[in-house]
């Protein structure tokens, strides 16, 4: 088992760049209560802003599904749960129509536009989201 | 089987929306349609999923227009949009309307009613909806949230995994049928003595809560574990957990000083002074999840 966690530099779907703000926007984080209340659309923008941070996917093959090279990867938290998807298909080399399963904590599938850095906040093992994959389904 | 007896929750799944469906134009020209294709115009649950639906909306636009020669294609190959943005097939209807119409109902303008919306049977945008390969999928996706929420729940889907086939047939079958309007009752018995058994944990206290919440302006979804009580013991408020959430927007969780953000749930703005726990309970989607919109003061 690989300790180091490879960085996942290819999983980066290209994001569209972030459009500048129409007008001189202060940083969230400084808005006071009666900038919010008078534009409350600019606290929106911290919401908005993707999340660069980094966290640690950790796959674990099922059954008879192939095993990675290694197991550890890094991947961007604002990443969709799609890209974890394709980048798995690719790493094996499996064809669209090959059937892959993907589960969290050996449990369930989340949905392929589900936010890796949600499912990292809720259902991380030590910091490490697991993810079990099969070629044929396993938990229902 | 009857379900206990809960008209907040009976309430919910009466809940529906008008809604027009209009054939795409440009579409309707390919397919072949020789005149301007009347819309149809449903009564949808708020809580079923458009796939659902799909199979009479096919049918009334092929019976309506000689399209059946040109479309041979799968269920799975329709999908809708409202003003150019398409719908996820695998959020409730309930949930897509208060998302897409942003309508706040403490407005003083009459809610968007009917919705309008377009119905595609080509040009699936396949870089913004999950392609299903066929139409049962909206089953799998479903059964998968009520385990992610099982999951926040409990840290494993043992409740879940643990309904009999009977149970879980009965679970899927009550909401499959539930835009049948003359079984709403027996199907409403049907869905919620199992989910009843899900959503209480059977009486013990939840890990977390199942909640996401839903921003404007394409914010990303915000899906956060949050325990239901603090660590004192005390019972979180609905209010505390959008505080604790989006400090920014909820400035306290008292009701009077939030003014200009609003939570909308089920096309209703609860107070925010109720336990969230009970909110999960009772104000819950049927995947288990409370999908709580925050609108801003328009």
């Amino acid at each position: 088992m690989s300790s180091q966690a490879a960085d996942l530099t290819s999983l980066g779907t290209p994001q569209p760049p972030i459009p500048p703000p129409p007008f001189n926007v202060p940083p969230a984080e400084t808005l006071t209560p009666s900038q919010i209340s008078q534009n409350p659309s600019l606290a929106l923008e911290k919401y908005k802003k993707k999340d660069a941070v980094k966290v640690i996917v950790r796959f674990r093959a099922i059954g008879n599904a192939p095993i990675l090279k290694q197991n550890l990867y890094k991947i961007n938290a604002s990443n969709k749960f799609q890209a974890v998807i394709q980048f798995l298909r690719r790493e094996l080399n499996y064809k669209a129509s090959d059937p892959l399963f993907l589960y969290i904590n050996s449990a369930f599938s989340p949905a392929p536009d589900e936010i890796v850095a949600n499912l990292v906040k809720c259902f991380n093992t030590d910091g490490h989201l697991i993810i079990n994959y099969c070629t044929s389904a396993a938990w229902g | 089987m009857t379900a206990p007896q809960n008209p907040i929750t009976r309430a919910i799944w009466d809940g529906t929306l008008p809604i027009k469906f209009s054939l795409d134009s440009a579409e309707a020209a390919e397919l072949g349609a020789k005149v301007l294709v009347e819309p149809y115009f449903l009564e949808a649950p708020r809580c079923s999923y458009f796939p659902l639906l799909t199979s009479q909306i096919r049918k009334y636009f092929v019976d309506m227009t000689n399209m059946a020669l040109n479309f041979i294609g799968d269920d799975a190959e329709i999908w809708y949009d409202v003003d150019g943005i398409p719908l996820k097939w695998h959020y409730p209807i309930g949930l897509l309307y208060d998302l897409h119409t942003g309508y706040r109902p403490d407005s003083n303008s009459p809610p968007p009613l009917p919705w309008p919306v377009t119905v595609h049977f080509k040009n699936f945008p396949i870089d913004k909806l999950i392609r299903a390969q066929a139409i049962d999928a909206t089953q799998d996706f479903f059964m998968s949230m009520i385990k992610e929420a099982d999951f926040l729940r409990n840290g494993s889907t043992k409740k879940v995994m643990n309904l009999s086939k009977n149970d879980q047939t009965q679970l899927l079958d009550g909401l499959w049928s539930s835009f049948s309007q003359k079984y709403r009752t027996e199907n409403y018995d049907r869905f919620w003595s199992i989910n009843y058994r899900l959503v209480t944990n059977d009486g013990q206290l939840p890990k977390h809560i199942p909640l996401r919440i839903y921003l404007p302006d394409n914010c990303p979804v915000i899906q956060e574990p949050i325990a239901p009580s603090d660590e004192n013991g005390n019972q979180l408020t609905l209010g505390d957990v959008l505080h604790q959430i989006l400090p920014e927007l909820f400035p306290s969780p008292l009701p009077t000083e939030n003014a200009f953000a609003a939570p909308v749930i089920h096309g209703v703005i609860p107070q925010l002074n109720i336990p969230i726990l009970w909110a999960s309970q009772n104000l819950c989607y049927p995947d288990n999840f409370l999908h709580i919109v925050v609108l801003l003061e328009t």
